[in-house]
């Protein structure tokens, strides 16, 4: 790979590859009948996006968006399943609604996306050697001063996420929920399963 | 020849002799654990049952997802080889010698889960994909402590580049200065590798799970695959906690070597003497008892290098 990456027209056609793969797969999404084939086929676009970066001599970038998206598509594909009440994401369903809007928002991204690709002038500056540097410079440059804001956030949402866990987990704060967890009652006296603090 | 050129049969070789030492003790440990004596034909067991389950009929379920079935095993396989790419033998001898080898490592085992659940998933049967959930709940529980243990053990040599993290256990290994992490990481490789203890998505009360529609040559990659995997794992366990190259008298590749086969014997091993454990009490232990552990771990390199 790291000899791969010095040579300039093995990266184009790599990056053409991985670019074109990552469309296709991207458009694969739409086009499939199963909520779980549609999360592996954005996963096999992301991975694509990740490679892009790779290329780009951002390979903690690349191989973290693999990393992330390996575990959150999991999770998504799962979340999917509980939510939409279709056995496994077994039973064909289509993966578009709302058709003519759709069309419409995505000709107006491609459009400006597009755009900003032809028109903006990019710097010819090949990135350097060091991939540690260009992570690096990246993120200082992607949040500069907010970065201690960003690093708080990540803190909070991880313990928030600790917390949705153990507030969700089958040993709760009422009991086990196999033994028919309720809230107490809001008198001593009152049953717990009729009453005020009855669900 | 050029190096890119020498890599595909190098790692093929090593994932091969992995896969086939593995099979070996395997059956070497069943014997020693039933308590009788190993012999020689012991080594030609696996050869049987690997030529049995390749000569079976190929079986179909109702509308299985074919496409999908077939990626799975050879996904699994492709990501076994990923993991031991990162591998060091030498000094700056590892066929990707990537500054950022132990992400890369880490993301190849998480997508792990999806050949597995894949593997569940397609054959469009309950029982399997039943298996393929499990292998979600547990890898998803496993994997941030899995991670956090090699983060720990990458802090003091202050890279993510495989080879620098051996090179910075030349005085001390990581299992000595981290003492945390390898019991950790040897929790969690059975999990990622839905091995052993927790071969649950392929478990016996399943039916077999994962693989109870697979058949052939498709259930032979599979398994093929899944040892492999056990062969990466314990490879860059070997490197990340045992010190990789570094040791007396011998060269350092045959280090490398003994080291990933006393980490394949030990996770063997577990699968002949440690009881199935219920994914409902793995979630618990991993959640409860590993995630804190592993920060404990961090916390505790973190301050050891201050």
């Amino acid at each position: 790979m790291v000899v791969a990456v010095s040579t300039s027209w093995v990266v184009d056609m790599a990056f053409a590859v991985f670019g074109m793969a990552a469309v296709l797969t991207g458009y694969r999404v739409f086009r499939t009948d199963s909520m779980v084939r549609a999360s592996f086929w954005l996963l096999a676009s992301f991975v694509n996006v990740g490679l892009i970066l790779v290329l780009l001599n951002a390979r903690f970038l690349g191989f973290s968006v693999v990393l992330m998206m390996a575990g959150e598509m999991s999770v998504m594909a799962i979340f999917m399943v509980m939510l939409m009440m279709n056995p496994a994401g077994l039973n064909p369903m289509t993966m578009v609604h709302q058709h003519r809007t759709s069309l419409a928002a995505g000709l107006l991204a491609f459009l400006a996306l597009a755009s900003v690709g032809v028109l903006v002038d990019f710097p010819d500056d090949p990135a350097r050697v060091e991939p540690a540097t260009v992570t690096a410079e990246l993120g200082a440059e992607e949040l500069g001063d907010s970065m201690l804001v960003f690093q708080t956030a990540g803190a909070t949402l991880l313990a928030t996420m600790i917390g949705s866990i153990a507030v969700t987990s089958r040993r709760g704060r009422y009991g086990d929920a196999e033994q028919g967890s309720v809230p107490p009652p809001l008198r001593p006296e009152a049953d717990p399963a009729d009453g005020e603090g009855a669900a | 020849m050029p190096a890119w050129l020498a890599a595909p049969p190098t790692v093929a070789f090593a994932l091969a002799a992995g896969v086939v030492v593995a099979a070996c003790l395997d059956a070497a440990v069943g014997d020693v654990v039933a308590h009788r004596v190993p012999r020689w034909s012991s080594v030609v067991r696996p050869w049987r049952q690997a030529a049995v389950v390749a000569l079976q009929r190929r079986t179909s379920s109702e509308r299985p997802d074919r496409q999908a079935w077939a990626l799975a095993p050879a996904l699994l396989l492709g990501l076994a080889a990923v993991m031991l790419t990162v591998v060091p033998l030498a000094p700056g001898v590892a066929v990707a010698d990537v500054p950022h080898g132990i992400v890369l490592y880490g993301a190849a085992a998480a997508t792990v889960l999806i050949p597995a659940f894949l593997q569940g998933w397609s054959p469009n049967s309950a029982l399997a994909m039943i298996g393929g959930y499990r292998m979600f709940a547990q890898g998803l529980s496993s994997m941030i402590p899995f991670a956090l243990v090699l983060i720990a053990a990458a802090l003091p040599a202050q890279s993510l580049a495989v080879g620098e993290i051996v090179a910075s256990q030349q005085g001390l290994w990581n299992v000595v200065r981290t003492p945390l992490g390898l019991p950790v990481y040897l929790a969690t490789v059975p999990a990622l590798a839905f091995w052993g203890p927790l071969a649950t998505p392929a478990g016996r009360d399943l039916a077999g799970g994962i693989d109870l529609e697979a058949a052939g040559a498709q259930l032979l990659t599979w398994r093929v695959a899944q040892a492999g995997v056990l062969v990466g794992m314990s490879a860059v366990g070997a490197s990340v906690f045992l010190g990789g190259w570094a040791g007396p008298l011998l060269p350092g590749p045959v280090w490398v070597v003994l080291k990933t086969v006393a980490l394949l014997a030990a996770l063997v091993a577990m699968s002949h003497l440690v009881a199935r454990v219920r994914i409902e009490r793995f979630v618990v232990l991993a959640w409860v008892g590993l995630l804190p552990l592993a920060l404990l771990d961090v916390f505790l390199t973190g301050w050891w290098l201050l």
